[in-house]
């Protein structure tokens, strides 16, 4: 082989063969090798019990990731999801304890998250500044929001939500998990099949292009931010029977770990493509890391250090186009 | 060939993208001292040529020799660094920096306190910039300067960086008959100073013009390089397309208009200029064209809903029509195709079905519910029937090549049953072969009662294809030509009648 015939580099093509198909390969080996190796270090890793508080403690972060999904396909992005979740909580908490109706409070709790999603929508859709700093902007108001309806301390009592959300299992699987399953599937076939969805994908493959087609993009957008919204909502209900209270911070975080899985999932940042199975497949990863690092008793010190490696690795190994 | 010795050469190089061979087997050698015209219709693997000769794309074999070296697997710094300068339109420059700032990017005179020598860097830039023929400000910020301009000093920063190869990839696509020939003659000096050009272009007449060889590519595989002066314009095309093809024109009996369909009464189009009226009738192609600035662009994309005129009322079969937005004229049936597809047109990682669809979603979403099966069928029917290749609906458009992606959006505008078409230079940097596929497509969408605005500067595209042909000048309608008695001369003369010659920014 003379030095100028040029081979794909072994490197180049691990990648391409991880890439393949639909460019989370890599996400899926690393999965199996974590569930590989902890289940040599911890028997108990496989056991169903474990299985299932995998999947209870991966249910809030999927429901917003799901929302979060739809915005990166269309190009859009909502920082203040996590914000967003303490204020709806906090929202339905003081409805709750002031009306005693845990119905009235879940109503008030998604009518708040879907209202803030909307003016977010609004916001991003002018056009006038990228999602990215809108979003940081409102981010931190609603974060002094939190702080301030609920004068810096938690609502605790949740009402019924505890025992809808906290406690119960139907068929051993804990509730919230069937909100995570209802939100993948129905927006799933959003992304399929409503002309919305695929609007979501055009405005964000090319935003010109679809205004041209006559498109109406300040409305498309404002949707897609306001099913954000909902979905924030929603598990921001969950959140809170799961653990009975509301709290000015509860939400925080959230954010970064939703892009974080939806990218790991293969949802571009620049929009375009994407669907919720990869973002499914982000979310269990950084669920199963953060078990595994426990089964394994890795300090808490070092779990940062190894699920950043594994965040920033899985990224680099995704397809770029 | 005999005469050069040759300076890059590439061997035996293959190219494979899933489900194509984009490249095989193919050779080409660039002497010193030579333009080596490369052309093949869309498709043929120029591109792919292309971007393997500057390592922006790496061969699955083969070899590529400068100066008698080979060179390791490129990358596109490494093509740079050893000589392999391409120049696209100006992707190259910092928007931020000045002329001077650009020709020295990375490699600015220093003075001894290791700061950059601004004084010696602009009267260094000047004298290059000079030695090469070019008036260009070494001061000015790069926004002044036009697309040539930008372009031109590409060059000058390639030559700088002692190029030796300079890959010209369709160079002319953005430029006005002036700028073309003066970009000629560039070329044909540093031709003399001993570099060797690769000239890719669809336009057949410049590559003769301008090439000593002539490299034609189709499918993938290299028909044949021969000396330019063997060759006339009918023996290159055959080569391009395989077979022998009769000249031109594809006119049938122009349809006879009869119903008006979008009428226009004191249209003005600027602050200070005339107005003027229109009317496009249903079955007629209505050219409309004139020089850059005249209007004839923006009527085009006035009647489209995409800008709005000073002042004038429009009607669109009958009742009155003012698009406030795109959306206003889509919905009464207007459809606009830019000219720059990948920007404006298409949304490319969704497949064909879905772009076709795009407009007109709700026809194969009743209910609110998009059937995917029916989508497939219905676009699969309009793209068969324009021939877009390969028949697969679901294949993602960035795959197609740029006449197939051209046909895909007349097909979503078919999709969207548009009563008028508005379109914007159609056949730009298209290959022969699809050019007529296009105008011929025109044709038979006027003689089904559509009404077809062409915007082109394309002379033999207006006279080809239109049955009426207006041209602005300074935002009024100036002349309005019909009949096959029209002809290229003739509307040339029209067009830059009492506009001043091409004005170039003095520096």
């Amino acid at each position: 082989m003379t030095p100028s015939e040029v081979r794909p580099k072994p490197l180049q093509r691990l990648r391409r063969a991880l890439a393949a198909p639909g460019g989370q390969g890599a996400v899926v080996v690393t999965l199996l090798a974590i569930v590989v190796i902890t289940a040599i270090g911890n028997p108990r890793f496989l056991g169903i019990q474990n299985i299932l508080n995998v999947l209870l403690q991966i249910s809030i972060l999927g429901i917003v990731s799901v929302g979060q999904t739809v915005l990166l396909i269309s190009a859009g992005l909502d920082l203040s999801v996590g914000a967003m979740l303490s204020v709806s909580a906090l929202a339905g908490g003081l409805v709750i304890h002031a009306t005693g109706s845990t119905l009235v409070g879940v109503a008030v709790a998604l009518a708040t998250a879907l209202l803030i999603g909307t003016i977010n929508g609004l916001l991003a859709a002018t056009g006038r500044a990228h999602p990215f700093i809108i979003t940081l902007g409102t981010m931190t108001l609603l974060q002094g929001v939190a702080i301030v309806i609920s004068r810096g301390s938690p609502i605790n009592g949740m009402g019924k939500l505890y025992d809808i959300f906290g406690i119960a299992n139907v068929l051993g699987v804990p509730t919230p998990v069937y909100l995570l399953a209802l939100a993948l599937g129905s927006v799933a076939l959003v992304l399929r099949f409503a002309p919305l969805g695929r609007y979501a994908f055009a405005v964000g493959g090319n935003e010109e292009a679809a205004r041209l087609s006559g498109l109406p993009i300040f409305r498309i957008k404002v949707s897609l931010y306001a099913l954000n919204g909902l979905l924030v909502g929603v598990a921001a209900i969950a959140l809170s029977g799961i653990l009975d209270s509301a709290l000015p911070a509860m939400g925080t975080g959230y954010e970064l770990r939703a892009v974080a899985a939806v990218v790991i999932g293969g949802t571009p940042l620049f929009g375009g493509r994407g669907s919720v199975w990869g973002t499914l497949f982000g979310v269990l990863l950084l669920g199963l890391v953060s078990n595994s690092i426990n089964l394994l008793g890795i300090g808490a010190n070092l779990q940062y250090v190894v699920l950043g490696a594994i965040i920033t690795a899985a990224v680099m190994f995704q397809r770029s186009s | 060939m005999g005469l050069h010795s040759s300076i890059l050469e590439a061997h035996q190089i293959d190219k494979r993208f899933p489900g194509v061979v984009a490249l095989e087997g193919v050779d080409l050698m660039v002497g010193a001292g030579e333009v080596h015209g490369l052309v093949g219709k869309n498709g043929a693997g120029k591109s792919t040529l292309v971007k393997i000769l500057s390592g922006a794309l790496q061969p699955d074999a083969g070899s590529i020799r400068l100066g008698g070296r080979t060179l390791p697997s490129l990358t596109p710094a490494s093509a740079q660094a050893a000589g392999i300068a391409t120049v696209y339109q100006d992707q190259q420059l910092v928007p931020g920096l000045n002329v001077a700032e650009n020709l020295f990017l990375g490699r600015e005179p220093r003075t001894r306190l290791g700061a950059v020598d601004h004084a010696r860097m602009q009267s260094e830039a000047g004298r290059a910039l000079a030695a090469l023929g070019l008036q260009l400000d070494p001061r000015a910020p790069l926004p002044r300067l036009d697309m040539a301009q930008r372009q031109q000093l590409t060059i000058a920063k390639a030559v700088q960086r002692e190029g030796r190869v300079l890959l010209l990839d369709e160079p002319t696509a953005a430029l006005n008959k002036t700028q073309a020939d003066f970009l000629f003659t560039l070329v044909r000096r540093l031709v003399g100073e001993g570099l060797a050009v690769l000239y890719i272009s669809h336009h057949l007449d410049e590559v003769l013009a301008i090439a000593d060889t002539v490299t034609v590519l189709r499918d993938g595989r290299r028909v044949g390089t021969v000396a330019a002066d063997a060759l006339d314009k009918a023996a290159l095309v055959s080569m391009m397309v395989g077979q022998q093809l009769v000249e031109e024109t594809p006119q049938e009996a122009p349809t006879q208009p009869v119903e008006t369909v979008l009428a226009a009464i004191g249209l003005r189009l600027g602050a200070d200029s005339t107005p003027f009226e229109l009317a496009v009738m249903a079955g007629e192609v209505l050219g409309i064209s004139g020089t850059l600035g005249s209007g004839a662009f923006r009527l085009a994309r006035i009647l489209a809903g995409l800008e709005r005129p000073v002042e004038g009322s429009m009607t669109l079969e009958g009742r009155s029509y003012a698009p406030v937005r795109v959306r206003d004229a889509v919905a009464r049936g207007v459809v606009f195709l830019p000219e720059d597809m990948l920007r404006e047109g298409l949304v490319m990682p969704m497949a064909v079905a879905p772009n076709v669809s795009l407009t007109n979603l709700r026809e194969v979403a009743p209910g609110g519910r998009i059937r995917l099966r029916r989508e497939r069928r219905a676009t699969r029917e309009l793209t068969r029937e324009l021939a877009v290749v390969p028949d697969d609906v679901e294949r993602e458009v960035r795959l197609l090549s740029g006449g197939n992606r051209r046909k895909v959006l007349l097909a979503r505008a078919l999709f969207a049953d548009a009563r008028v078409l508005v379109l914007e230079e159609p056949t730009q940097g298209v290959d022969v072969e699809a050019r007529r596929e296009i105008h011929r497509l025109l044709r038979s969408l006027a003689s089904e009662g559509r009404a077809i605005v062409l915007a082109t500067t394309d002379l033999e595209e207006l006279v080809q294809v239109c049955d009426r042909i207006l041209v602005l000048r300074k935002g009024a309608l100036a002349e309005t030509f019909r009949g096959p008695a029209t002809t290229p001369q003739a509307l040339l003369a029209s067009i830059v009648a009492g506009t001043a010659p091409t004005e170039r920014r003095a520096p």
